[in-house]
């Protein structure tokens, strides 16, 4: 088990070395290669642990830091939680390195972002398998900053700098809280080691707790892109597509929710924190959601439907149900990447357009994309029988299971976002693949071929998804088994016939959404075609600006920050310090020609300055003698 | 006796170097200097060195007063208003001067005063030049020697182009 | 004769300093100031006489004859001074001859 959790994280960091050191000596297609290969190699070993898999167990790599009482091992924890993760990680970020290899066929820095792809999968695979949360740590901030590096990949172009500049500094928000817990825990507990930690919550108070828990969320806040510290992810699609299908959909932006996952024992005896939780994830599910209706560009739908769907697994954690979000991580994981890489592909038949309102027809010319796509618009909008149905509702199971006021207000706004789910995904799909076939000539050749053929696993996973963890009534889930052992793993109560009732009415949504959407999109759609030209309503520019956050944050935060630095800069910088070193050599100049002007060259003066010089010693000694 | 004679001299000294410096003429001061000149050879004969008082009134009044005077009436300085008068402005700094080097000297001297108080011993003329040619016959040969660097000194300034 | 040596010494202050007055008051001058630098050099001499006198040893008086010869030439040479400098600026007021300054 050592070996494979080893080689697990060493493959992608050698290879990640190898294309940062040689990518450029080497010949192209070595260097893609080495590439996937660290991360099938990756897969491979998540594979064969998971087969080898018996009982959670702790492996200790090596020593990393130690010094007085604080021990850091480089210590990694396999149990059914990051054993699923990191398999998923294996396959998703395997599949969208072949796909990255096609759609960069035309870049020339290829070194670079086959390097950075690499070290992010060694970051996540860290960050997942950590069992100390120094190890986590470093995991997370590695996924950060490759984050930021791919973002701003086209760094030429100032607004894709700017967006990995804001993705990071948002991030670091959280990753300031996560520091400030774990300085904190340490300080409480002595120790860092997960295992350890997620036995000792009872010993401190709840207050404490709370504390604790709340760092954590807002750690996670700032990762998983939930509201207040969501701003950065629609901006984020300035980076390539392989990069916001792997990063931002299915892998990084899953970190905070793990995290919560990870220290659900610690945390979730605090019903605040699960509250509060529960709060983040409801509120940001609706915010997503209503965002992606009057989005124009095809990522920043995808971007803010990720965001959404955070918020659904968020809502899971905060009601306790650790099985459920994990659940529909996965399945996020797998329709999410499929919708970004299918978009990708249609952005590149386009030739880089991305505004779905110019876009149409194409489920004749792309016929491959357009069904996988449908296939990933479906699992999100959650049709009944697709991967995605049954992990959402398993979801709103555990909310309404949960009761109280609070997580029954929760589950009624999970539904009203369940319906807008279904409506922009299919508006989506209806704008960009229905209507009369486009007039522009699309770009074509073998890369989109095989980007194409990549979406076909994808598209099977999310589809028969469902059968991971298939509902009480047609028999115990394979993910409930499996999570059995993990804190808040429990299957939900519940009869059977509730949970019949729950997933008619949610599969009714899905249904009332898919029509609304070809009501209005499919059927009217010349008309809002039409629509799309002129100016858009005061709500609708309300929701396509993200509610205006961004503008907020501006005003109350990012606009006193500069006038503060203008003037530390120029009145504090240039004037005092500047202007007073430069005042000081000015006055030391004029004092020094002030006494040069002593040497007037005149015998008079010379001779009193002699004269007064010797009266003045002559005086001196008479006063020692006094 | 030989001291009230002592303060008297020492008073017209005193009083003839006080015209001089205050003189508004550069001719009146030379000569009030010479009056002061002789009242000092007679104070140094009162301390017993009468070869000193000698040389005194020979050399310093009669040789070099009286450069001094040639020089001024070579180079037409005696009207007075090419002699440019100190004002106020020039008194002050020297007034403070003497001030502060007399008052420095009164205290240092005062300081440091003996108890008894031994009378002067005369040296007489053999005396004098037994130590002069025995024991600073070098410093006569320099002197000598110094004479005529500044004669040649003089004389080169002095040459007309 | 029993004038202690202090009142010789003051005498001799007084006059070096009146000779001090005359060189600062008459600064400008340059004939004033060396009649300032005589009075000086004759209240050292002064002082010379007065301590060989009260130790009873010649050298003090020597000293004073060196001091007088030595003034002697250095008065012919400054007044021939006196006399080419008067010959170049036909002045002799010290601050015309300022170019040294700086």
């Amino acid at each position: 088990m050592q070996t494979y959790l080893s080689l697990m994280l060493l493959f992608p960091l050698v290879g990640g070395l190898a294309s940062a050191l040689l990518g450029r000596k080497l010949p192209r297609v070595l260097v893609e290669g080495i590439a996937c290969a660290a991360v099938w190699g990756s897969f491979a070993c998540a594979a064969l642990a998971a087969a080898a898999y018996a009982a959670p167990e702790t492996v200790t790599v090596a020593g990393w830091f130690a010094s007085f009482d604080l021990d850091i091992p480089i210590s990694l924890y396999l149990d059914p939680l990051s054993l699923s993760l990191a398999v998923m990680i294996g396959f998703v970020c395997g599949l969208i390195h072949i796909y990255a290899v096609f759609y960069m066929r035309s870049e020339e820095d290829y070194p670079r972002f086959f390097a950075l792809l690499n070290i992010f999968v060694f970051a996540m695979l860290t960050l997942v398998l950590a069992e100390s949360l120094p190890l986590l740590y470093l995991g997370w901030e590695g996924v950060g900053f490759c984050s930021y590096l791919l973002i701003g990949f086209w760094y030429t172009d100032k607004n894709n700098a700017d967006a990995g500049r804001k993705a990071f500094i948002t991030t670091r928000i959280g990753d300031t809280a996560l520091m400030v817990a774990l300085a904190w825990l340490f300080q409480l507990f002595g120790t860092l080691s997960v295992s350890k930690l997620n036995g000792m919550g009872f010993l401190m108070p709840g207050s404490i707790i709370t504390a604790l828990g709340i760092l954590f969320l807002v750690a996670a806040m700032g990762k998983s892109a939930q509201v207040p510290l969501m701003v950065w992810l629609p901006d984020a699609m300035a980076g390539p597509t392989p990069v916001s299908a792997m990063i931002h959909a299915a892998t990084m932006v899953t970190a905070g929710v793990y995290l919560l996952a990870r220290m659900f024992p610690l945390i979730g005896g605090s019903a605040t924190v699960l509250s509060a939780i529960a709060v983040t994830g409801g509120v940001t599910a609706f915010y997503g959601a209503t965002c992606a209706l009057a989005q124009r560009d095809l990522k920043r739908v995808l971007a803010f439907s990720t965001i959404s769907q955070i918020g659904y697994m968020m809502l899971g954690v905060g009601a306790g149900a650790v099985t459920a979000a994990t659940f529909h991580l996965l399945v996020h994981a797998f329709f999410k990447a499929l919708l970004f890489l299918g978009a990708g592909c249609v952005i590149t038949a386009m030739h880089h357009e991305q505004d779905i309102f110019k876009m149409g027809g194409l489920r004749r010319s792309l016929p491959l994309t357009f069904w996988n796509f449908l296939a990933g618009a479906a699992c999100l909008a959650g049709l009944p029988l697709t991967g995605g149905f049954f992990s959402k509702d398993s979801i709103l199971m555990a909310v309404w299971h949960k009761g109280g006021a609070l997580y029954q207000f929760l589950y009624l706004l999970a539904l009203a976002t369940a319906l807008i789910t279904a409506y922009y995904a299919f508006r989506m799909v209806y704008l960009v693949f229905g209507g009369p076939g486009g007039d522009g000539h699309l770009q074509s050749g073998s890369e989109l071929k095989v980007m194409q053929l990549v979406l076909i696993p994808l598209a099977l996973l999310g589809l028969f998804g469902g059968l991971f963890n298939l509902p009480a009534y047609i028999g115990e889930g394979y993910l409930n088994r499996l999570f059995a052992g993990v804190a808040g793993g429990a299957p939900g109560g519940g009869s059977h016939l509730e949970e019949i009732v729950m997933q008619a009415i949610a599969g009714a949504l899905a249904l009332a959404g898919l029509l609304a959407a070809y009501l209005r999109y499919g059927k009217g759609r010349a008309q809002r075609l039409e629509e799309a030209g002129s100016q858009p309503s005061l709500l609708g520019s309300f929701l396509a600006h993200g509610w205006y956050f961004d503008n907020l944050y501006n005003l109350i935060l990012i606009r006193p920050y500069r006038a503060l630095a203008a003037v530390l800069w120029q009145r504090l910088d240039e004037g005092v310090i500047d202007d007073s070193l430069d005042r000081l050599a000015h006055a030391l100049g004029r004092t020094g020609s002030w006494l040069g002007r002593w040497s007037t060259g005149r015998v008079s003066i010379y001779l009193i300055s002699f004269a007064a010089g010797g009266g003045v010693i002559l005086g001196y000694l008479a006063w020692l003698a006094l | 006796m030989e001291a009230t004679l002592f303060y008297i001299l020492a008073a017209v000294t005193l009083t003839g170097t006080l015209c001089a410096v205050t003189a508004g003429q550069a001719v009146r001061a030379i000569v009030y200097l010479v009056t002061s000149f002789f009242a000092l050879a007679l104070i140094f004969y009162l301390l017993g060195a009468p070869l000193v008082a000698a040389f005194e009134v020979i050399i310093y009044a009669g040789a070099i007063m009286v450069l001094f005077l040639f020089v001024i009436m070579m180079l037409e300085l005696g009207s007075p208003e090419k002699l440019p008068k100190p004002r106020l402005s020039d008194w002050w700094p020297a007034l403070l001067l003497m001030g502060a080097v007399i008052g420095s000297v009164v205290v240092l001297v005062a300081a440091r005063q003996p108890a008894g108080v031994p009378g002067f011993t005369e040296i007489s003329v053999r005396q004098f030049s037994l130590a002069l040619f025995t024991r600073y016959g070098v410093a006569v040969e320099v002197i000598s020697m110094q004479l005529l660097f500044a004669l040649v000194g003089a004389l080169y300034l002095g040459r007309r182009r | 004769m029993s004038v202690p040596l202090y009142h010789v010494l003051v005498l001799a202050a007084v006059m070096f300093a009146m000779g001090l007055a005359c060189v600062v008051a008459w600064r400008a001058n340059v004939i004033m100031m060396l009649i300032g630098i005589e009075i000086m050099l004759n209240a050292v001499m002064l002082v010379f006489v007065g301590g060989s006198a009260h130790w009873g040893i010649a050298d003090g008086q020597l000293f004073a004859l060196m001091l007088m010869a030595l003034t002697s030439a250095e008065v012919s040479l400054a007044l021939a001074m006196v006399v080419y400098l008067h010959r170049r600026k036909h002045s002799v007021n010290t601050d015309h001859f300022d170019s040294m300054r700086g």
